[in-house]
């Protein structure tokens, strides 16, 4: 079962890459696509880590006295510590070129995201909650046709990574606005499919609507300080 | 561009030790709470269990010795609390001894709603048309119709999606 995350796990890599390789084509990286991929590549690690580490933590598993349960990630991953650890790490990996590198991996990071999502067709993690829609679909053995709610943000999250490329290629955003939008823009996706996912308890909602607080305050703070410097192109239109 | 391998060793040393307090802070001690012995039961009691259930059932087979039960264990104390009086959770100790699966419970599963019983050979989960993996997890409709086998770790949306697959059925 494993091997299942494996797979959707390199899905995941395997569109960040063609990403980044992308952007590169278009001219609008802002940094070498191999130092790029490791930025994302390494955020990602770290994430993942914080974020098992975080699951087993609020678990009440002591990682110290079961340090071989960190690497059984299917038990969980706290994914607020695990996207603000990778977030942590890409900031401070790239400190140097900071507000570059984070919008050189922004649209790759989105599409990431899709990429790890439409693996959910490798997982068999698919469904969401019951609906009558046309296109809702069942498990196998059962009448009940459902959401697929994983298919939503993974179309959700491709489309909004074709849009940050587009408008990083021909609008020229300020610095850091590309970033701040892609982090506002993922955590609105995964704020409005939440509902059509069955979950324990609430969900991590309060960590998307955090995100998308954070990304939307970074989003007009940057495109601010581009303003007041005279080098900000009109945030729309 | 600087990577994470030149991350100073005093900082990674304060993380451990943070780490460390925090995570001593947050489990129970194994063997704190009383449990008392785990009740065996056979293939034929389970069977009845299950076709006398007035709600869905989810069975769960584990063993103390099973290092990914440790990682669903605390996930289905939570759903078992979540889902008391709608979902019935019954846990099956299999090819373990006493001492193991009393810690196991005291350690991942003390508090939850959750019948623990004892496979001793560890044949039932077979009978019932599983195998002799861990974990397994069973989840049957009201009397006992098995409406999906979960062979590996239970992550939460697998859980969930099929808890949610139980209660719609009913």
């Amino acid at each position: 079962m494993e091997l299942s995350l494996l797979g959707a796990a390199a899905i995941a890599v395997a569109v960040v890459n063609i990403a980044l390789r992308g952007e590169a084509l278009l001219g609008t990286a802002t940094e070498g696509t191999r130092s790029l991929f490791d930025v994302a590549l390494t955020s990602v690690v770290v994430g993942l880590g914080v974020g098992r580490l975080g699951a087993m933590l609020g678990d009440g598993v002591n990682p110290l006295a079961h340090p071989g349960d960190f690497l059984i990630v299917r038990g969980g991953v706290a994914t607020g510590w695990a996207s603000l650890a990778a977030m942590a790490t890409a900031a401070v990996v790239g400190r140097s070129h900071l507000w570059a590198v984070l919008d050189g991996i922004s649209v790759a990071g989105v599409a990431g995201l899709a990429g790890w999502h439409a693996g959910c067709l490798v997982r068999h993690a698919c469904l969401g909650t019951p609906s009558q829609l046309p296109w809702a679909m069942t498990q196998p053995g059962s009448t009940i046709t459902r959401h697929p709610v994983e298919l939503y943000a993974a179309l959700a999250l491709a489309l909004l990574a074709v849009g940050l490329a587009v408008w990083r290629r021909y609008r020229s955003p300020a610095t850091g606005t590309a970033a701040a939008f892609a982090l506002a823009g993922a955590a609105l996706v995964r704020l409005l499919t939440e509902p059509l996912r069955p979950a324990l308890g609430s969900g991590p909602v309060g960590w998307y609507l955090a995100g998308l607080v954070a990304g939307a305050t970074a989003l007009v703070w940057r495109w601010r300080v581009a303003r007041l410097a005279g080098t900000a192109p009109p945030l729309a239109g | 561009m600087d990577t994470l391998g030149r991350v100073r060793p005093p900082r990674i040393a304060v993380l451990v030790l943070v780490a460390a307090t925090v995570g001593g802070c947050s489990s129970p001690q194994p063997g704190s709470t009383d449990i008392s012995e785990v009740p065996a039961t056979s293939a034929e009691a389970m069977t009845a269990l299950l076709a006398a259930s007035a709600e869905p059932v989810v069975l769960n087979v584990w063993a103390s010795w099973c290092i990914p039960c440790r990682s669903e264990g605390p996930l289905l104390a939570r759903a078992a609390t979540e889902f008391a009086g709608r979902v019935r959770f019954v846990g099956l100790n299999v090819r373990d001894d006493q001492d193991g699966a009393g810690a196991f419970i005291a350690e991942f599963l003390a508090g939850a709603p959750i019948e623990h019983m004892a496979d001793a050979a560890g044949d039932i989960p077979a009978e019932l048309g599983g195998s002799r993996a861990v974990p397994l997890t069973f989840f049957y409709a009201p009397g006992g119709e098995l409406i999906e086998l979960h062979t590996g770790v239970l992550d939460e949306r697998t859980l969930a999606l099929q808890i949610d697959e139980l209660l719609a059925r009913g």
